[in-house]
């Protein structure tokens, strides 16, 4: 690339408030929680507090529950999300009210529904009322390996509207001719699907990816506002170690845990990365 | 022939909107429930009958009471009603400024070390908030900002989502454009204000809105940082349980309004801008 000099020096006058900001607020920050991790009470600690949260019992289910949600949560809601995309699409002419209405969902914060939650999924609950009409056990939502099901069955609620509406827009910007040639050669639906339209709308499916795994930090809204600081070990996340860390003012194990959390997250949006060369978010 | 397509018709649109209604009904339920009675409310939330809850299209019991305790006899909540809005519409304000002048560069200019920085930022992109919370706090406490509402307006105005967001929208403007008003000598900055901002509107409007809904919704950092509970937000009380349950649902609708009212304005722009994706 060959730079002129007064375009790179504007460039980086428009880009410097975001970096000091980027600096101050996000980088040093996380140098700092590097730091810590390797710091003891004594002093310079080497991997000793790593190797501790990897005997802890809590860290360990907080990073098994944290792995779990985000590999069973985020390629269900993937999924989902194309389906619906693909069955709006395959409507002539849709009103516009549907998909606003997939979209409402997102923008209602945590707080305001915990009491609808509690009213479907508690012992009590409509859900179970309904199973019981079945004869069918009642379900333990709040206190047993449900409570998963429950936060992830949420997760996707809250944001399939959005994912839906991306897979929309990227499923529009198909040209026709595709599936009509492909029809035309004999491929069915699914063959199709899986063939040509997956790989052409690969930059909309990194998108959602990304825009899904930011969103899944964000349960832990929902997970705090229904199950309060101590929830049962099913669900109990990396956040929640991280916090309850915090109020026992145990910095060096929160230091670590937070590392090897950012580590995870990392890893996975580089092995996408990786796959998904073609997306033009780097060029 | 022609029945099994209008029996397949008839399907579609069932299940059409059977998936509307599972995303509609809570947000109903609420607004529905928000206009019972408190004695109605106290009743549909104790789980300790022996029978099982159900939802009621219609309240019993239509009253007012909710939203007259809410306005008139509790004024905690419109007290954190209001610590909300002084956190929420400075983030979207400042974020909206940082992230297109940060987009217009990334996305259209060419320096040295773009592609290097960029990468720097989706991976902050990706950095879950309780990774950085903790040392944030130690940093606001050495430069006193504990208990500021800026410990969360700053943050929230650099994140790196917006940047991302704004880029692909600004490299969708054709380079001809900004070539042309170079030629005739115009700024940088007439550039950006002239030809990127008004192309990249449905952009900016999408971002205001996933901003606000983000930061209106803000519970971890208040929980955190701040220590005078009085300037807690609406959403940290409504959700750590110290709201009053015979009114929560009157508080709901209270605090979803402002997002839903944002929601109601910009939503063709969040439809549309994401085709550019």
């Amino acid at each position: 690339m060959k730079f002129e000099k007064k375009q790179a020096v504007w460039a980086y006058i428009f880009l410097l408030p975001s970096l000091i900001g980027i600096a101050i607020f996000y980088v040093i920050p996380y140098l700092m929680c590097i730091y810590n991790s390797f710091m003891g009470t004594g002093g310079f600690a080497g991997f000793d507090n790593y190797i501790a949260i990897f005997k802890n019992r809590a860290f360990l289910y907080a990073l098994r529950n944290t792995m779990i949600f985000t590999l069973i949560a985020i390629p269900s809601l993937m999924i989902i999300s194309f389906l619906i995309a693909k069955f709006m699409n395959s409507f002539k002419k849709i009103s516009a009210f549907f998909r606003s209405a997939y979209l409402m969902p997102i923008v209602i914060p945590a707080a305001s529904l915990i009491y609808i939650w509690q009213l479907l999924f508690d012992d009590q609950g409509t859900i179970n009322g309904i199973l019981n009409f079945f004869g069918i056990d009642n379900i333990h939502f709040f206190s047993s390996g449900f409570s998963m099901v429950m936060i992830i069955l949420i997760y996707i609620w809250k944001n399939c509207g959005f994912c839906v509406i991306l897979f929309t827009a990227g499923l529009a910007n198909l040209p026709n001719s595709v599936h009509e040639s492909a029809h035309l050669e004999g491929a069915g639906g699914f063959t199709t699907t899986v063939k040509i339209t997956l790989p052409l709308i690969t930059p909309t499916t990194f998108f959602v990816f990304l825009m899904a795994l930011i969103n899944s930090f964000r349960m832990f809204r929902e997970s705090f506002s229904l199950f309060g600081t101590y929830p049962n070990e099913n669900v109990y996340f990396l956040q929640n170690f991280i916090n309850n860390n915090y109020n026992n003012f145990n910095y060096s194990q929160l230091s670590s845990s937070a590392i090897v959390m950012s580590l995870i997250f990392i890893g996975i949006m580089l092995a996408f990365f990786m796959y998904e060369r073609k997306a033009d978010y780097m060029e | 022939m022609k029945s099994k397509s209008k029996v397949k018709k008839y399907l579609r649109y069932s299940l059409l909107i059977v998936l509307t209604l599972i995303f509609l009904l809570p947000v109903f339920f609420m607004v529905i429930s928000s206009f019972m009675s408190t004695k109605e409310v106290s009743e549909m939330l104790n789980f300790n009958t022996g029978e099982f809850t159900s939802f009621k299209l219609i309240p019993g019991d239509f009253s007012l009471e909710q939203y007259y305790r809410v306005f008139f006899r509790n004024p905690q909540y419109l007290k954190e009603f209001w610590n909300s809005v002084l956190i929420t519409f400075p983030t979207v304000i400042c974020q909206l400024i940082v992230s297109s002048l940060a987009a217009f560069a990334f996305g259209k200019l060419k320096f040295p070390g773009r592609d290097k920085i960029f990468f720097v930022y989706m991976i902050l992109l990706i950095l879950p908030i309780q990774v950085t919370l903790v040392p944030s706090y130690f940093m606001y406490q050495k430069i006193d900002l504990l208990n500021n509402v800026m410990s969360i307006i700053l943050p929230g105005t650099f994140s790196a989502f917006g940047i991302c967001l704004l880029r692909q929208n600004v490299r969708y403007i054709s380079d001809a454009s900004i070539e042309a008003a170079r030629v005739d000598g115009a700024s940088y900055f007439k550039i950006f204000f002239r030809i990127i901002l008004p192309q990249i509107r449905g952009g900016l409007i999408s971002l205001a809105l996933l901003t606000f809904v983000d930061t209106w919704g803000v519970i971890e950092q208040p929980l955190i940082y701040f220590t005078d509970r009085s300037k807690y937000p609406l959403s940290v009380s409504l959700s750590a349980g110290s709201a009053d349950t015979q009114i929560i649902f009157a508080c709901g609708v209270m605090f979803m309004i402002p997002a839903l009212l944002i929601y109601f304005l910009g939503e063709k722009d969040l439809r549309s801008s994401f085709t550019r994706i």
